[in-house]
Order: structure tokens, then sequence, then C-alpha cells
């Protein structure tokens, strides 16, 4: 009786097994511990995925790696099993994530060094936030809570402003894809926004991996428009917000860096209306009394003229009071009229007569 | 000058123009009055503006879930 199994070439063989392959485990994800980790020409990564029962071989690109790996980091792999033309299973890779909050943490750090030591984080690059910004865009999902809190608080304190949102997924592993996308489409516009604000309200570590993606806060920093974000609460710190030009702890807190409030602006406008008014009344109020000053100089010294006169005149008339020959008689002394000559008429006159006398004797004294 | 065309910006800093005059050494009596009218008038239409204006939102059509 003819063998009737199914019989193939070994090139034949091996495309059919990687045929069932990618029809059986299209997309599947394999969670263990990196090992025998390493990047040749560059361009290609190789690593052992392992765990207590066993060890299968990784392979992808470097352009891929999105985050550091290293050796005793616990990851989850997005990949298709492959049979090799050299009869060696294997995995290509696709995507790769830290898992467990150790792996996420050591990731996190590690980038986070990498990236200070490029300088993406340091304070010289950051650049102001334009105040009263007229024209904003914004990179969030529309549905998310954290955007209708953005919107909310932003319609509450500013009006008159454009706003361009790009809906984008902030979660998941094409999140950090879609923001990069955004980020590059705002900054290739004509006519750029004045900064871009990128939102996202609280989740679980998890849930904000994508801002902590390599290529996502390299674009952060790269963007020729000043970049907000608003992402997650308080306590979450993500690489993006240190690579942003300024960090709002919550999407709300964002609305509020961004735009003044308006019911407070209407307020400052006010006391300052009032200031000026009031710079001006000072300033007429100066106005008097510096005339009423000058006025009251004025007639001072007219009061001194008059007074300066006055004594002048009161000198005068005493001056004139010595002199008048009516106080010299009233002193008792009397006025002689014609010449002294011997057998002469004389006039004597006193206070009271005038006494006409012959001269009957003049001695020279 | 026409504060017609102008954004809430520009009104905001015009208006800053003129309260920094009463604060200047260009401050002068007789022109304190006219300019006080100008920042007045110039308040309200911000007033104005703040109260009636809407935020213009657009989301773009643009999908971003591909290349």
């Amino acid at each position: 009786m003819e063998n009737q199994s199914p019989r193939f070439s070994v090139g034949d063989f091996i495309a059919l097994t990687n045929q069932t392959l990618e029809y059986a485990y299209t997309g599947v994800e394999v969670e263990g511990e990196v090992s025998s980790f390493k990047v040749n020409q560059g361009k290609f990564v190789f690593f052992d995925l392992k765990d207590a029962t066993g060890s299968i071989g990784c392979f992808m690109m470097v352009f891929q790696l999105r985050i550091p790996i290293e050796d005793g980091m616990k990851v989850i792999v997005r990949a298709t099993p492959k049979l090799t033309n050299w009869g060696k299973f294997s995995l290509t890779v696709s995507q790769i994530r830290p898992s467990g909050e150790g792996s996420i943490k050591k990731s996190f750090e590690l980038l986070k060094a990498k990236l200070t030591d490029e300088g993406l984080f340091a304070p010289g690059r950051k650049r102001p936030i334009p105040t009263l910004p007229s024209h904003i865009a914004v990179i969030s999902s529309t549905q998310a809570a954290g955007y209708a809190d953005f919107i909310k608080i932003i319609d509450q304190r500013w009006k008159g402003m454009k706003v361009d949102v790009a809906h984008v997924q902030v979660q998941g592993d094409v999140a950090a894809d879609q923001i990069i996308r955004a980020l590059r489409y705002f900054n290739q516009l004509e006519t750029v926004p004045e900064l871009v604000v990128l939102i996202r309200g609280g989740g679980s570590t998890d849930d904000l991996a994508a801002f902590n993606d390599e290529p996502l806060v390299r674009e952060i920093a790269a963007s020729r428009v000043p970049v907000v974000t608003g992402i997650g609460h308080e306590t979450d710190k993500s690489l993006a917000d240190l690579a942003a030009d300024l960090r709002a702890s919550t999407p709300s807190n964002a609305a509020e860096l961004i735009v003044p409030d308006r019911v407070e602006m209407i307020r400052s406008i006010d006391r300052q209306l009032h200031f000026s008014l009031q710079r001006t009344e000072d300033a007429i109020s100066q106005q008097i009394t510096s005339l009423t000053e000058s006025l009251g100089g004025l007639s001072g010294r007219i009061e001194e003229i008059i007074l300066a006169h006055e004594r002048h005149l009161q000198h005068m008339i005493e001056v004139i009071a010595l002199v008048n020959p009516r106080s010299i008689l009233k002193r008792g002394y009397a006025i002689i009229r014609g010449d002294p000559e011997v057998g002469s008429s004389i006039k004597i006159e006193t206070l009271q007569q005038i006494i006409t006398a012959e001269v009957k004797d003049v001695n020279q004294k | 000058m026409s504060t017609k065309n102008k954004t809430i910006k520009e009104k905001l800093a015009e208006l800053q123009l003129l309260i920094d005059w009463f604060d200047s050494d260009d401050f002068v009596l007789e022109e304190a009055l006219d300019k006080y009218k100008e920042a007045e008038a110039l308040a309200g239409e911000i007033k104005k503006d703040l109260e009636t204006f809407r935020n213009e939102v657009t989301i773009v059509k643009k999908d971003f879930s591909t290349e």
C-alpha cells in the first residue's frame, strides 16, 4: 500500500509551517523575561524570552524598539511565530512593552536617564507659553472625560479662541503613533497654532504608558509649537511631561494655565480704570494745592510790601512831625522874623502869639 | 483708533498702554480726561467681547489612525 502522507520539499514545508503558524497565532502576545539582549549592526535586535519552563529566540528591527530593554526585564511582546530557513524557531516581534511594575519602572528610568543625558528635559529648552492665545491645538480623545473637563474649563474662563482638536487614541499600542501624527500635523500647518495641548485624564500606569514612548517624547521635544501636557493626575509624571514646555497636573489645570479667568480679568480692568481715575483726581488735587500755595505766597508777599510801605510812611510822618514848626513852638521855642539890628523891629512868633519888638542890643556869641 | 476688527488680546494690549500712560512720566493733566474716556470705552468693548464671544472648537477631519 502506498504512503498517503503529504510530501514536501524542505522549502515548501517551512513555508507551509509559517503559513499555519501565522494563521493560528496572528498577533499573539507572549510574556517572559529578556535574556541575551543584543543589537547587531545598529539595526537588528535579538534576545531570548524565557520563563521557568523554556526559552524562545526573538527578533525585531531596532526602529520597532520604543522603550529601552535590558536583560532581566519582564516584557510582553506582540509577535508572529516563525520557522527560519535554517530550521530555527523564533518570534518576529512587532511590539514590545515592559510588564509588571518593576519592569515598567526600570524601563522608565532607563529612558529618562538616556533622554536626560541628551538634554531633552533641560530647563533651558523650555519655551514660554504665549499669554492670551487666540489659536490653540488640542490632541486628545474627544470621548475622554479629561478632554470634556478641559473644554469646559476653557469655555468658563475665556472667550474668542480658536481651538482645533485632533481626535486620537490616548491609550494602547497605537496611541503614541497617533499622537505623533497629530503633533506633526499641527507643526506642518501653514499657520501653526500658538500652542499644542496634549490631554489625557487619569488612568493606570499601563493606561498612561504611551506617554513614556521614546519616539513620542522626542517628537514633543522637537515640536516647533510649544507643547503643554495635562496627563493623568497630579502624581502621574510621564516623560512626555518632562519634554513638554509646560506640564499641567491635570487636563483642568492645563486649561487654567493656558487662559486667564475672564471674570478676574474684568475685575482687574475695573481696578486699573479706577486707579487711572484716581491718578487723574490726585493730579487735579495736587494742581489745586499747588495753585493755592502759590496764591498764598503771593498774598503774603503783597502784605509784606504794604507793611513795609506803611512802616516807611509812619517814619516819614514822625520825621515830618519832628520838623514841624508848630511842634517846636509847642515845646516853648519862638520864631523870630526880621533883621536883628539895633533899632529895627522884629516879629516874635510863639505858639499863641505874634509879638512885634524893637531890637535894643545885639551881641555876638 | 478703530478697535472693531481687533482681537481681545490686541484690545487688552492697547488698554494696557493707555493704563500705563497714567503711571508714566508722559502723564499730563490736560490729556488725562481724554485718555481716561478712551480707556473706559475700550474696557467696555473688552468686557462685552468677553461676555458675548464664544470659543470656536473644530475637530480636525484628518484620520490619525493611519499614516
